[in-house]
C-alpha cells in the first residue's frame, strides 16, 4: 500500500513538472514563429511594378492584374453541398460561384446575359408562341474530367430538380416545364406549360453532371459524394475544388485546363468558415480573410475607422416591410384595425423611415416603396408612391377615416374599439427589436398602440406565418431571383398554404396585373405592367415597404478590380460579381502591400 | 475491486441510456425541427413533405430514437439531416482540437493554481493571497468571451505578437510552433477562468488539513516546516483535488463555446452551437453521448484515484478487502 502511495505522489510529481516543462518549451515554440511576418507571405511572387494604392482606377493594361497568388474569402457558415440540385444556403451558392459555371449570367440592371464564362453560346431563342425556349451551349465546354458540358447534363438538372422526389429546394423553379428535348448534342428545347416570363432566370443555374448521377436513383442522391467530396466532385467553372476541411475551409485551386476564353488570375482560394460574423470582421480587420460580405451593422464603425478596407455599404437585395394581416379571425371582436387604405397610408406617413435607416442600419439601408429589385429593369422608381415622415398628415387622414383620440388613455378609437395591434417578429433578431421600438414609438405619436411580440424563428414560421396567424409582422424577403414577379406573396391566388400570401390580402386589379405581367415576354410591355403594380401597390399598401436592408461588404487592400467589375451589391450574389472575369478577374489583382 | 468495477459499469450503461432517452425527448419536444430549420419561409410545402419523408422524420419520436439507438449499437452515429455526412466526420477532429486547447488551460492553470494555494496556505491574507484572491474574483467574474476580446483587440490587432483566431494558419497544419501561437490567447483566456477556481480550492482543502490534529503532532515532534507542509499536510490537501480534478474531465471535450467562438477554434463547443441552431439531431446526440461518457469515465477514475491516494477510502460493497 505505501508503494502505491508512494507511486502516486510521483506521478504528481512528474506531472506537474512535466506540464512546467511543457509550458516553458511552449514559450521557446512560439518565440520562433513570432519571426514569420503574420499572413501571407505567399504572395511575395507578385512584383507588381505599381505598389500604390489606386485601387479605384482600373488599372491600365500594362499594369493589369497579376497572375497567381493566394486570396482568402470568408463566410460564418459551412457549405451543405454544392451539388446544384441541393444549393440552398449562402455559403454553398458562395463556393458554387468559383466552382461551377451558370447557363446563364446576370448583368448589372438584372438581365440576363452571356458572359464569357457562361455555358450557353447565345440568349435563348424564344418561341412565336413565347412558351418554347431554345437553349444552346457552348461546344468548348468540359467538366474537370475531360467530359464536355451537353445538352444531357442541362436536361438531367432540370428533370431531377422538378422531379418531386427530389425534394429539390429549387423545384418551384422548374414548375413551368412540360417537356425538355435534346435537339442535338449542345442545343436543348424547353418547352413550358404557359407562357411564364420569369422562367428565363431559371436558366440562371448550375449544372449538375449527367455522366455522374444519371444512374443514382433521386432519393439517394443527397447521399451521394457528388457535392460533397473534392475528389470525386467534376467541376466545370474556373477553380477547381481541392479540399474541404469541415466547419474550417474549402480551397479553390485555378483550373489549368479551364475551357473559357477569359482565365482566372488567383491561383487559389481560400474559402475560409468562422464562427460568426463577429469573429469573421476582426479576421478582416486583421487582414486574415480578403472579402468578407456580412459585416453586421454594429461593427461597421469599427471597419470605417480602418482605411485600408474597401467598404460597400449598399445593401443586398432584401427588404424588410410590415405585413398587415386582414383575416378577421385573426383580431379580437374580429375588427382590422387597419381595414381601411386610408388607415394604412397614415401608417406610413407616420413611420419616420429614414430615421430608422440613419440611427438603426447606420446607413446601411435605402428606402423601399414597392417590392421590386432597385436599380433593376423593372423598377418602378417614382411610380411608387413614397410617403415621407408627417405625423400631422397621419393625424389628419386617421381623423378623416374616423379615428378620434381618447384624451385619457391617448389612443385612437372607433365604434369604441382603440387603434391597437401586435407587432410580430423572430427574437434574438437586435435590428427588428430595435425597429420594431421605433414603430412603436412613432405610432404612439398618432395615437396608435403597438404590442411589439417576439417569437422564436422555430415556432413563428411553422405555427404563424405559414398558416396566416398573426396581426402584424416585421420580416423581410430577399429577391434572389431578380424577376420582378411577385404573385406568391400578394395574388389571392396564393392564400396558405398553397402560397405565401399570409396576410390574405386580396386586390382584384393587382391579382390581374401580376397575370398580365408573366404572361408576355415582351420586356417593354412587362416593364409597364410592373410600373402600374408599383403605383397600385404602394397606394394600397398590403405591406409597408421599409427598405432594402443587409449587411455590408469589407474588402482587403489586397484586393483591386476595375470600375466595370466592380461588386453590384444589388444582385445576387453581387458581392462576387466578375469574380471570374478573365482578362481581369474581377479584377480581383494582388497588390503589393 | 472487480466486482466494484462491474457494478460501475452496469451502472454507468444504465445512466448513460437515460441520458439517451431524455436528451432526445428534449430535443425533439423544442420547437421547430431539421426541416423547418433547412426551408426559409417561402418554399412550396410539397418539398418540405417530400424532404421529411426522406430523412425519416415523419415518424414518431420513440420509433426515430429505436431506429437511432439501433444503429448507436453497430456503431453508427448516424448522418447529417441536411447533406448526409457521417456524423463522426464532423465530430472527431473536433473533439481533439478541443481537447488541446482545454487541456492547455487546465494544464497551464494547475500549474499555477495548486502551488500557488499551496504557498498562500502558509502565508494566510498575505499579499499573495490577497492578489490569489483579486485575481479569483476577476476569473470568476469576467466574461470569458468579454477578456477574449479585449485580448484579441491588444494583443493581436494592435501589437500583432499572436495570431488573431483559428487553429493553424493557413497550410501550416501540422506545425507545433504556429500551433502554440495560436494556443496562447485562448489559454490565457480558459486558464484565468481554471486559475482562479483552483487557487481558491487548493488554498481552503490545504488549510483544513492544517488545522488537523496530526499537523500538530508533526510539528510539536519538531518536524521541518517544509516537511510538514509538502510531506503531511500536502497529500491529504490533495485528496479533494484530485475529485475535482476528476470531475472536470469532461469539460476537456465539451469545450468552452463562447471561447471557441471568439477565437474561431474549431472545436466541439462550437460545433454544438452551430448543430443546435441547424436542428442536427444526430449530431447533438453524439456530442451528449460522448460528453456524458466523459463524464462517467472522469467520475469513476475521481473514485479510484481518490481510494489509491487515501486508503481509508475503501471501494466495493463491503468495504473492498483489495484496496
Amino acid at each position: 500500500m505505501v508503494s502505491i502511495r508512494k507511486w502516486l505522489s510521483l506521478v504528481l510529481y512528474v506531472m506537474l513538472v512535466g506540464a512546467l516543462l511543457a509550458a516553458c518549451s511552449s514559450d521557446k515554440g512560439g518565440s520562433t514563429t513570432t519571426e514569420n511576418p503574420p499572413p501571407s507571405n505567399e504572395q511575395t511572387d507578385t512584383n507588381t511594378p505599381d505598389d500604390s494604392k489606386e485601387t479605384d482606377n482600373p488599372p491600365a493594361a500594362e499594369d493589369g492584374p497579376v497572375d497567381g497568388g493566394t486570396l482568402t474569402f470568408s463566410s460564418f457558415t459551412d457549405i451543405v453541398t454544392i451539388n446544384p440540385i441541393f444549393i440552398n444556403d449562402t455559403a454553398s451558392s458562395d463556393a458554387a460561384h468559383f466552382l461551377l459555371a451558370k447557363v446563364y449570367d446576370l448583368a448589372p440592371d438584372g438581365q440576363i446575359v452571356v458572359e464569357p464564362w457562361s455555358l450557353a453560346a447565345e440568349l435563348p431563342e424564344i418561341s412565336e408562341d413565347s412558351k418554347t425556349y431554345t437553349v444552346k451551349l457552348k461546344p468548348e465546354a468540359k467538366w474537370t474530367d475531360g467530359t464536355p458540358v451537353t445538352a444531357d447534363d442541362l436536361i438531367y438538372t432540370i428533370e431531377t430538380i422538378k422531379n418531386e422526389d427530389t425534394g429539390s429546394p429549387a423545384r418551384s423553379t422548374m414548375e413551368k416545364v412540360a417537356k425538355t428535348e435534346k435537339v442535338d448534342d449542345h442545343t436543348v428545347k424547353i418547352t413550358l406549360s404557359e407562357v411564364f416570363a420569369p422562367f428565363q432566370y431559371s436558366l440562371v443555374i448550375e449544372l449538375a453532371p449527367a455522366h455522374i448521377l444519371k444512374d443514382v436513383p433521386v432519393k439517394k442522391l443527397l447521399d451521394h459524394e457528388y457535392g460533397k467530396d473534392p475528389a470525386k466532385t467534376v467541376t466545370n467553372g474556373p477553380w477547381k475544388w481541392t479540399e474541404w476541411q469541415k466547419t474550417q475551409h474549402l480551397t479553390f485551386e485555378k483550373d489549368p485546363n479551364y475551357w473559357g476564353a477569359t482565365k482566372p488570375h488567383i491561383d487559389k482560394i481560400v474559402y475560409k468558415i468562422y464562427a460568426d460574423q463577429n469573429t469573421e470582421v476582426q479576421a478582416l480587420l486583421k487582414g486574415d480573410t480578403d472579402h468578407t460580405s456580412a459585416i453586421p451593422v454594429v461593427q461597421v464603425e469599427a471597419v470605417k475607422k480602418n482605411s485600408s478596407i474597401t467598404l460597400i455599404q449598399e445593401p443586398g437585395p432584401s427588404y424588410e416591410f410590415i405585413g398587415f394581416n386582414f383575416k378577421e379571425d385573426n383580431f379580437p371582436d374580429k375588427f382590422v384595425p387597419f381595414a381601411t387604405q386610408k388607415t394604412r397610408q397614415a401608417i406610413a406617413y407616420a413611420l419616420n423611415r429614414q430615421g430608422m435607416v440613419d440611427n438603426v442600419l447606420k446607413g446601411t439601408g435605402v428606402l423601399m416603396n414597392s417590392p421590386f429589385l432597385p436599380g433593376s429593369w423593372a423598377d418602378p422608381g417614382d411610380n411608387a408612391v413614397n410617403y415621407e415622415y408627417n405625423p400631422e398628415k397621419a393625424k389628419q387622414l386617421l381623423a378623416e377615416d374616423g379615428w378620434v383620440l381618447n384624451e385619457k388613455t391617448g389612443i385612437l378609437e372607433k365604434d369604441g374599439k382603440k387603434f391597437s395591434f401586435e407587432l410580430e417578429y423572430n427574437a434574438g433578431n437586435s435590428r427588428r427589436e430595435a425597429i420594431a421600438q421605433v414603430i412603436q414609438s412613432n405610432l404612439k405619436e398618432v395615437g396608435i398602440e403597438v404590442i411589439p411580440k417576439a417569437i422564436d424563428f422555430s415556432i413563428w414560421v411553422p405555427q404563424h406565418l405559414n398558416v396566416g396567424k398573426y396581426q402584424t409582422i416585421l420580416l423581410g424577403w430577399s429577391l434572389e431571383d431578380p424577376d420582378p414577379n411577385a404573385d406568391s406573396i400578394f395574388s389571392s391566388k396564393f392564400f396558405p398554404p398553397a402560397g405565401q400570401n399570409m396576410g390574405w390580402y386580396k386586390n382584384e386589379k393587382l391579382d390581374q396585373l401580376w397575370v398580365d405581367g408573366y404572361s408576355t415576354i415582351d420586356q417593354e410591355e412587362r416593364k409597364k405592367v410592373y410600373a402600374e403594380i408599383g403605383k397600385e401597390i404602394s397606394t394600397d399598401l398590403p405591406y409597408i415597404f421599409l427598405y432594402r436592408y443587409g449587411n455590408a461588404t469589407g474588402i482587403g487592400p489586397r484586393v483591386a478590380y476595375a470600375e466595370e467589375d466592380a461588386p453590384v451589391p444589388t444582385l445576387p450574389k453581387g458581392y462576387f460579381y466578375h469574380v471570374i472575369n478573365g482578362g481581369s478577374s474581377r479584377n480581383v489583382r494582388l497588390l503589393n502591400r | 475491486m472487480t466486482e466494484y468495477f462491474i457494478r460501475r459499469i452496469i451502472q454507468s450503461i444504465v445512466v448513460l441510456f437515460l441520458v439517451t432517452v431524455v436528451t432526445f425527448a428534449i430535443i425533439h419536444l423544442a420547437p421547430g425541427g431539421p426541416t423547418e430549420v433547412l426551408v426559409a419561409p417561402g418554399l412550396s410545402p410539397e418539398a418540405f413533405e417530400v424532404q421529411k419523408r426522406n430523412l425519416g422524420l415523419d415518424q414518431p419520436a420513440h420509433i426515430q430514437y429505436v431506429r437511432w439507438i439501433g444503429k448507436l449499437l453497430q456503431g453508427d452515429l448516424g448522418k447529417t439531416f441536411k447533406n448526409s455526412v457521417p456524423v463522426g466526420e464532423l465530430l472527431w477532429p473536433t473533439i481533439g482540437n478541443t481537447f488541446v486547447l482545454m487541456g492547455a488551460a487546465w494544464l497551464v492553470a494547475m500549474v499555477i493554481a495548486i502551488p500557488w494555494g499551496i504557498y498562500n496556505s502558509t502565508r494566510e491574507y498575505g499579499l499573495s493571497d490577497q492578489t490569489a484572491s483579486f485575481i479569483s474574483y476577476l476569473g470568476f467574474a469576467m466574461p470569458t468571451f468579454w477578456f477574449g476580446i479585449i485580448l484579441q483587440q491588444y494583443f493581436s490587432l494592435k501589437l500583432n505578437w499572436f495570431p488573431l483566431s483559428d487553429m493553424w494558419t493557413m497550410g501550416k497544419k501540422g506545425d507545433i510552433g504556429d500551433l502554440l501561437m495560436h494556443l496562447v490567447l485562448p489559454v490565457c483566456v480558459l486558464s484565468l477562468a481554471f486559475l482562479a477556481y483552483y487557487v481558491k480550492y487548493s488554498r481552503s482543502s490545504m488549510l483544513e488539513v492544517l488545522q488537523q490534529d496530526y499537523i500538530r503532532t508533526a510539528r510539536a515532534k519538531g518536524v521541518r516546516e517544509n516537511r510538514v507542509i509538502f510531506r503531511h499536510a500536502l497529500r491529504n490537501a490533495l485528496i479533494p483535488i484530485i475529485t475535482i480534478i476528476g470531475l472536470d474531465l469532461p469539460m476537456l471535450v465539451s469545450g468552452a463555446a463562447l471561447t471557441e467562438n471568439v477565437f474561431n477554434w474549431p472545436g466541439m463547443g462550437r460545433l454544438f452551437v452551430d448543430m443546435a441552431i441547424a436542428r442536427e439531431y444526430n449530431v447533438l446526440m453524439a456530442i451528449v453521448m460522448v460528453t456524458s461518457v466523459m463524464v462517467v469515465i472522469g467520475n469513476l477514475l475521481a473514485d479510484i484515484l481518490y481510494a489509491v491516494a487515501d486508503p481509508r477510502v475503501k471501494l466495493g460493497r463491503k468495504g473492498g478487502d483489495t484496496a
